[in-house]
C-alpha cells in the first residue's frame, strides 16, 4: 500500500516535471496588462538607470516602470539577442551604439518608431547618430539618447613636473595634431621617465579612426577598412606612439591599468564623455589633479546608446511615451545636468545649462562646452554589422606590437589577415 | 528482489488474483518511477540541447534573423579555421599542465595526510576544500592581480631579487602556466580528499606489516597506497579529463584588454571561450555549434583513451 502511494507521487512528480518544461516558455502571466500605465525596460548597469526612471515618475506619477539593470552594455545586448530569439521580450531597451548595427540588420525585430511619431521628432537629433539607428528602407528602430564626444584628460601635477603648460587652453595648443601629440608625450617621458598615455588602442587608435568620414564601410556598404585612409592613418599613428615608447601598455578597464591611474604612472588619457566618470571612480585621491583640453584635430565621436521598442512588447505606447518625454531635447538637458550623458540634440548645445557645468574633479572645466564643441561638424560614416569585429582586431594587433610580442612591420597584415578569418570574407 | 518478496508472502493467505497483479504491475514500474526525475531532467536540459546542438550546426543560424541550412559547411570551415586549431593546442596544453601536477601533486598529500601523524589534521584537511568552494571569479581576479607585469605581487619578489619582471598573461607559455596554476589551486583538495577517503579504507595492519618488513615510506606509498587507489585514480583521470578541456572561466577573466579572446593573439583562449566568443558575441550560433560538437567528439575520445590507458597499467608486483 505505501509502496504504491509513494510511487503514484513519483510517477505524478515526474508528469509534473515534464508539463512544466514544455509549458515554460509559452505560459503568459498578465503582469500589468497592456493597459499603457506600466512598461518593462531593460538598461545597463552603472549609468544611474534608477535614477532616470525615478525622474520620469515624476513627470508621469501614474506610470510603474518595472526596470531590469541587466549586466554591462554588451551583457544587455546578450540578453536581448536571447529574449529575441524565443523568450520574454522587455517593452523598452536601451541598445549601446557598438552593439547596435546587429540589430538594425534585422529590423524586422523591432517596432518601426515611425509609427509612434519619430519621424516628427527625427530632426531634434544629430543627422549622423540617427543615421545609425535608421535601416535602409527609412524605418527608424532607435532613438539615440546620448553621444560620446571627444576630449584629452590630462594630469596638471605631471605636467606641471615634466615642464609643460598645465592651462587647458595652453595643453591644447601643444597637440593641434596627433604627431604633435606623440611629439609632446616624447617630450614628457624624456622628462619624467615615465609613460604618457595609458595604451595605444584606445588613447590613439580608436580616437583617430572615428575623426574620419569614412571608416570600415562605404557609404553603400560595402567594406573598405583595406583601403580606408583614416584606418590605416590611425594604426601608423599608434605604431608611431608605440616605437616613440610613450605608452604605459596598460589596456583600458585592467586591473592594471587601474593601478597605473592612480599611482599617476601615465598623465594623459583619451576620454570620451563616459570615461570621466571611470576616471573619477577608479582614482578617486586624484581629485581636482585632472583637466580637460581638446582633442588633436578638434572633433570626434565614441559611444552612444539608443532606446528601441522590441516588437513583441505588450506595451509599446507607455514605452514610447517614455522615449518621448525623456529623449526630447528639454529632457536631454535635464539629464546632462545631473547625469552628465552628453545630448545628442545639438539645439541645446547653446544653453546656459549645459555651457556653465563645470567638473570639480577635473579642475572646473567647462565640460559641456568642450565636450559639444567636439561633436560640430563631425560628418557621418557608416556602422556595419562587422565593425565592432573589426575594430577588435586592428587594436589587438596594436596591443601585440606594443606588448613587445609582434613586429610593427607586419602588424597591418596581420590584422588585415585576423579580419578576413574572422568576418569569413 | 521477487524471490525475497514471494518468500515473505508464502506464509500469508493468497490474495485475490487482481490484487495481485496491480501489485506486481506497481512492484514493475515503481522502481522507473523513482529514477525517472533524473531521467527526464537530463533529458530536458542534457540531452535535448545536446541534440538541438547537432542540428543547429548544420546551419547558418542567426538568433535573431534567418536560419540557413549549410550542410557540413560550418564543419568544412572550422577544419580550416586557424584560430580552431590555436583553441585546440591552448586547451590540451592547459589541460596537461594543469591534470597532471595536480594528480601527483594529490597523490603524494594524501599519502602523508593518511599516514604522518599529524596535530589538527582534521583543520589540514578542511583547509584544503577552501579554493574548492572559493569563486572561480574571484580566483581568477586574485591570480591575475598576484601575477600582473607591473604591480604584481610576485613581480615585486622578482623585481627585488633582481630579476626582469615577467609579462605572464601577454605570452603563450605564461598565460598557460597562469591558468594551469589557478586550476590546479582550485582542484588539487578536493582530489586529495578523494584519495585520501579512499587510503582510509586501507587496514593500518597492512601498513605496520610492511614497516615490519622493513618497508619505507616511498616503498609503502608505491605498493600498498597506489594500487589501493587505482579505481579513484581513473575516476579523477576522466573527470579532470572532462573539466580541464572545458576551461573558461578562468581563460575569460585573465586578460581583461581582450577577454573574449584571452589576449590580443588569442594566445590562452580555449576551445570553450572560443565558442562563447562565436555564439556569443558574433552571434554566429551555427558556428558555435559546431565547435560545442568537435568540443564534444574530442572530450569522448580523449577521456575514453583515458579510462583505456588507466586501467589497463597494472601496478608493479613484487
Amino acid at each position: 500500500m505505501k509502496l504504491r502511494n509513494v510511487s503514484a507521487v513519483a510517477l505524478a512528480a515526474t508528469a509534473a516535471l515534464g508539463m512544466a518544461a514544455c509549458s515554460g516558455s509559452s505560459s503568459e502571466t498578465p503582469s500589468g496588462g497592456s493597459d499603457d500605465k506600466s512598461f518593462e525596460f531593460w538598461s545597463f548597469t552603472g549609468i544611474n538607470a534608477k535614477g532616470s526612471a525615478e525622474e520620469y515618475k515624476k513627470i508621469r506619477p501614474d506610470v510603474q516602470i518595472k526596470l531590469t539593470e541587466v549586466g554591462n552594455a554588451q551583457e544587455t545586448a546578450q540578453a536581448l539577442t536571447t529574449a529575441l530569439a524565443g523568450g520574454k521580450v522587455p517593452d523598452l531597451v536601451l541598445i549601446q551604439g557598438d552593439d547596435l548595427p546587429k540589430f538594425v540588420q534585422q529590423p524586422q525585430n523591432f517596432v518601426d518608431l515611425r509609427t509612434m511619431g519619430a519621424d516628427k521628432i527625427k530632426g531634434d537629433y544629430l543627422d549622423w547618430v540617427i543615421s545609425q539607428s535608421t535601416t535602409k528602407d527609412g524605418a527608424i528602430i532607435g532613438i539615440p539618447t546620448d553621444v560620446g564626444g571627444m576630449a584629452i584628460a590630462y594630469r596638471t601635477d605631471l605636467f606641471k613636473k615634466a615642464g609643460l603648460p598645465t592651462d587647458r587652453e595652453e595643453v591644447g595648443k601643444l597637440w593641434p595634431t596627433w604627431d604633435a601629440f606623440i611629439e609632446t608625450g616624447k617630450k614628457y617621458t624624456a622628462a619624467t621617465g615615465k609613460a604618457f598615455v595609458d595604451n595605444a588602442g584606445g588613447s590613439i587608435y580608436s580616437q583617430v579612426v572615428n575623426q574620419g568620414d569614412q571608416k570600415y564601410y562605404d557609404p553603400a556598404g560595402s567594406l573598405v577598412y583595406e583601403q580606408s585612409p583614416q584606418v590605416k592613418t590611425a594604426f601608423d599613428l599608434a605604431l608611431k606612439a608605440v616605437a616613440a615608447g610613450i605608452t604605459a601598455k596598460q589596456s583600458t578597464f585592467t586591473e592594471g591599468w587601474s593601478a597605473a591611474m592612480k599611482r599617476g604612472d601615465f598623465a594623459a588619457i583619451a576620454a570620451p564623455v563616459w570615461m570621466l566618470g571611470s576616471i573619477r571612480d577608479n582614482a578617486p585621491d586624484t581629485k581636482g589633479n585632472w583637466d580637460i583640453a581638446t582633442i588633436p584635430g578638434g572633433s570626434g565621436n565614441w559611444g552612444g546608446s539608443f532606446l528601441a521598442i522590441p516588437k513583441g512588447a505588450k506595451n509599446p505606447k507607455a514605452a514610447w511615451d517614455y522615449i518621448a518625454a525623456t529623449q526630447s531635447p528639454q529632457g536631454q538637458l535635464d539629464h546632462f545636468a545631473q547625469a552628465r550623458s552628453l545630448p545628442s540634440t545639438p539645439s541645446v548645445y547653446q544653453d546656459p545649462k549645459l555651457t556653465s557645468v563645470k567638473d570639480p574633479f577635473f579642475s572646473g572645466a567647462p565640460i559641456g562646452t568642450i565636450y559639444t564643441n567636439s561633436l560640430l561638424g563631425l560628418k557621418p560614416f557608416l556602422i556595419g554589422p562587422d565593425s565592432t569585429t573589426i575594430g577588435i582586431e586592428f587594436t589587438n594587433a596594436i596591443a601585440n606590437v606594443e606588448q613587445g610580442k609582434g613586429d610593427p612591420a607586419k602588424a597591418w597584415d596581420a590584422a588585415v589577415t585576423n579580419i578576413k578569418t574572422a568576418i569569413g570574407g | 528482489m521477487t524471490t525475497s518478496i514471494s518468500a515473505t508472502k508464502a506464509g500469508l493467505p493468497p490474495a485475490p488474483p487482481a490484487e495481485t497483479a496491480r501489485r506486481r504491475f506497481t512492484e514493475i514500474v515503481a522502481p522507473y518511477a523513482y529514477i525517472a526525475p533524473f531521467f527526464v531532467l537530463f533529458a530536458v536540459f542534457g540531452l535535448i540541447p545536446l541534440l538541438f546542438t547537432f542540428y543547429v550546426a548544420l546551419f547558418d543560424w542567426n538568433p535573431i534573423g534567418e536560419h540557413v541550412f549549410v550542410g557540413l559547411d560550418n564543419f568544412s570551415r572550422l577544419v580550416g579555421d586557424v584560430r580552431f586549431w590555436n583553441a585546440a593546442r591552448n586547451t590540451v596544453s592547459i589541460w596537461l599542465l594543469s591534470t597532471v601536477p595536480q594528480l601527483l601533486v594529490a597523490l603524494v598529500l594524501a599519502h602523508l595526510l593518511n599516514h604522518v601523524r599529524l596535530r589538527l589534521a582534521l583543520f589540514f584537511r578542511m583547509t584544503m576544500l577552501v579554493p574548492y568552494i572559493t569563486s572561480v571569479a574571484a580566483t581568477a581576479i586574485v591570480f591575475a592581480q598576484m601575477f600582473d607585469r607591473d604591480y604584481g605581487l610576485l613581480n615585486w619578489l622578482l623585481g627585488l631579487v633582481g630579476f626582469e619582471h615577467i609579462d605572464f598573461t601577454q605570452s603563450v607559455a605564461g598565460s598557460h602556466v597562469l591558468i594551469a596554476v589557478m586550476v590546479t589551486w582550485r582542484w588539487f583538495g578536493y582530489t586529495t580528499l578523494l584519495y585520501l577517503a579512499s587510503l582510509q579504507a586501507v587496514p593500518r595492519a597492512i601498513y605496520e606489516a610492511a614497516a615490519v618488513d622493513g618497508a619505507g615510506n616511498v616503498r609503502q606509498f608505491l605498493h600498498i597506497s597506489l594500487p589501493a587507489l587505482r579505481p579513484v585514480i581513473v575516476f579523477t583521470i576522466v573527470t579532470s579529463t572532462i573539466g580541464g578541456l572545458q576551461i573558461f572561466t578562468e581563460a575569460l577573466l585573465l586578460n581583461r584588454g581582450a577577454a573574449n579572446t584571452c589576449g590580443p593573439i588569442r594566445q590562452c583562449q580555449t576551445l570553450t571561450l572560443f565558442l562563447f566568443e562565436q555564439g556569443f558575441i558574433q552571434f554566429k550560433f551555427g558556428y558555435a555549434a559546431a565547435i560545442g560538437v568537435a568540443l564534444f567528439v574530442m572530450v569522448v575520445a580523449l577521456a575514453g583513451l583515458n579510462y583505456f590507458l588507466s586501467t589497463r597499467i597494472r601496478p608493479v608486483k613484487g
